[in-house]
């Protein structure tokens, strides 16, 4: 029971303090690895879980961590979490849709929150690029070979994200699989 | 048309929405343009919830502005407008069925079967993948969120404090709000002609 509690807050927080999509990440990452409920590298399973399969981002990790945490409770406890500001916040918005719609604070606030978001990104790129290109203290050629790759794919020949992943899992069957890297 | 019978009606709308949601919540906003602007498809709802395009832009602008999943708050503002509360609840509801039930069948095979070494080997070339995936993401973000040139500021501040001092992310979502509103106040007062960029 307290372990629901726990979860449903830390989502709670998540759900609070993000704004769409990946900006998401540095807080789940911070919460997930804090709590001692997810490593590193299973934060990077969950985004790009996440990514293949339907449904946005915030409410698909909370699954996940639910689910790995306290398993069906778990997973409706962190989902309810991370709509709480919805079915209140959200709620209360509707309203006062027309007074919202051209509000110049929340223009205001959404100035400062844009940047801050992207440094949290950043930094988040940094630490998971610690754990998924680095064996200890050596590079690990071939993953970031494929991480190569895939931002080459993403970025120049805007290829979708679940065919990048995809590709992404054939060659890591290949190549740590297969050859044994 | 009774209560309960819109309700209903708004949630199954809603759960086949939330069947083809893939990267991100972009796609309910091109099913939601398509059935209740444009009229394609059989609307659970005939003659009720048309939307016009400018009113799916202000809803979809006002849900990613709030905190949340950009698509959860859609759902509930739409599902409010048609029906209230609950008609917004239903939505939510709705939306939020089909993804938890697919991640949570996966998530248990993913626990399952971690151990494999195939799916081990699997899973390191995805996780090679989600750095790129971020950093592209990362760099569509970048446009429109520099309004003004102290905000470069307040990126490499978060980033800072973020990475050097695990400083937690709700603080600086906090410090975000309140150097948006100081950095605004001083450049509208100083131009106050100039509207937003």
């Amino acid at each position: 029971m307290f372990t629901l509690l726990k979860l449903y807050w830390s989502f709670v927080k998540i759900g609070f303090t993000s704004f769409g999509g990946l900006s998401m990440i540095p807080l789940i990452s911070s919460e997930m690895i804090s709590h001692g409920w997810m490593t590193a590298a299973e934060v990077s399973d969950i985004v790009a879980i996440a990514e293949m399969t339907p449904g946005p981002l915030g409410l698909n990790c909370a699954t996940f961590a639910g689910m790995r945490t306290a398993w069906l409770p778990g997973a409706a406890a962190a989902n309810l979490g991370v709509l709480t500001p919805t079915l209140t916040l959200c709620a209360v918005a509707a309203v006062f849709f027309e007074h919202f719609k051209n509000s110049r604070r929340l223009a205001q606030v959404m100035t400062g929150i844009r940047p801050a978001c992207i440094g949290m990104v950043a930094g988040v790129l940094i630490s998971l690029s610690q754990v998924n290109y680095f064996e200890g203290a050596h590079v690990s050629l071939p993953s970031l070979a494929v991480g190569v790759l895939d931002l080459v794919l993403l970025i120049k020949f805007k290829v979708s994200i679940p065919k990048v992943l995809g590709l992404s899992a054939l060659l890591g069957l290949l190549l740590f699989g297969g050859l044994g890297l | 048309m009774k209560n309960s019978a819109v309700f209903w009606a708004l949630f199954l709308q809603f759960v086949k929405f939330g069947c083809f949601t893939f990267g991100g919540g972009w796609s309910i906003v091109a099913q939601m343009k398509q059935l209740y602007v444009d009229g394609e498809g059989q609307s659970a709802l005939p003659g009720r919830g048309k939307l016009a395009a400018a009113d799916l832009l202000d809803l979809t602008s006002i849900g990613r502005s709030l905190p949340g999943t950009m698509i959860g708050n859609i759902a509930m503002f739409y599902g409010y407008r048609v029906a209230g509360f609950w008609g917004g609840v239903a939505c939510v509801a709705g939306m939020v069925l089909p993804p938890a039930v697919v991640l949570a069948v996966i998530t248990y095979f993913y626990t399952a079967f971690r151990e494999a070494l195939w799916v081990a080997a699997a899973m390191r070339g995805v996780r090679a993948a989600v750095v790129p995936i971020i950093l592209s993401a990362l760099l569509g973000m970048l446009r429109g969120a520099f309004r003004y040139p102290p905000c470069l500021a307040v990126a490499g501040l978060t980033f800072a404090l973020y990475s050097f001092w695990n400083v937690s992310c709700v603080w600086l979502v906090v410090l975000g709000m309140v150097l948006g509103l100081l950095i605004c106040e001083f450049y509208e007062r100083k131009s106050p002609d100039v509207h937003s960029a």
